[in-house]
């Protein structure tokens, strides 16, 4: 073979390779786990239709960076009474573009004290973190907020 | 039943009062494997493994029941909190996606 020969065919080789990368990718993202359900549909199948309002009673603490996405911390405080007439019913901790969508869903009693809960979580790429909680008057409260991930962690 | 998976049960502060609101920190050493993943050895895809359903309880009655998914990290951490009512024991049940069942107890003993 050629010189001449031998670097054009590693050209096409590398162009094929080029090419080939993104649609591999992407094939890999589209393969996704029996349990995925997007976060529009993890949503409705939570709050049925009703409306969800972002609310300041919600603190949800996560860091800015995620070096690791493997593990991201997360809390989730809410300020309640914790009452047997006013109390936390529920947490719901969701990610908005994980193949699926729902992490833990946390159900609560007046005994807990307070509306606190604590976990760690897989983060597949940058994406927002999303407490939607349920009180016991039925309505829905929201918390969300941005994670920069550099390394993702699932798949 | 597999074998039993290591996992412990932390209260926070240690030392607590009745009436105090403590931390109760649940962490189990568990795979929680996506069924994305492939194995390194054998080159297959590894089949989805994690705990989906946890129960906290106090004397046998329930406080806090947990519903997980495999987006939970590996070893998970699930931390909750419980206003302290008296003497008792804390057990954590849990099941995995396998039909594999768990639990852990843990002594509640307020001073004061």
């Amino acid at each position: 073979m050629k010189r001449r020969n031998f670097l054009k065919g590693i050209c096409a080789a590398s162009a094929v390779a080029a090419t080939m990368t993104p649609s591999a990718l992407l094939a890999k993202e589209a393969h996704k786990g029996e349990n995925a359900l997007s976060y529009d549909a993890a949503v409705a199948a939570i709050t049925s239709g009703k409306a969800v309002t972002d609310s300041a009673k919600v603190s949800l603490t996560v860091p800015e960076i995620a070096e690791n996405g493997a593990v991201v911390p997360v809390k989730v405080n809410v300020e309640s009474p914790m009452t047997d007439a006013d109390h936390v019913k529920a947490i719901h901790v969701l990610t908005t573009k994980n193949g699926n969508a729902r992490c833990a869903d946390v159900m609560l009693t007046p005994l807990n004290g307070k509306g606190y809960f604590a976990t760690r979580v897989k983060l597949g790429g940058t994406q927002d973190v999303v407490a939607l909680v349920e009180m016991s008057d039925g309505s829905f409260l929201r918390a969300a907020k941005p994670v920069k991930v550099t390394i993702g962690g699932c798949g | 039943m597999a074998e039993a998976r290591k996992s412990m049960i932390k209260f926070k502060p240690k030392k607590f009062k009745v009436g105090d609101t403590i931390k109760v920190d649940f962490i189990v050493i568990h795979p929680m494997d996506t069924g994305l993943k492939k194995d390194k050895k054998t080159g297959k895809v590894k089949p989805a493994h994690f705990i989906d359903n946890i129960t906290f309880s106090l004397d046998g009655k329930a406080f806090t029941t947990m519903k997980v998914w495999e987006t939970v990290s590996t070893n998970p951490y699930f931390s909750v909190n419980l206003k302290v009512p008296g003497k008792g024991k804390i057990t954590v049940d849990y099941t995995d996606n396998t039909g594999e069942k768990n639990s852990k107890s843990k002594k509640l003993k307020p001073k004061g």
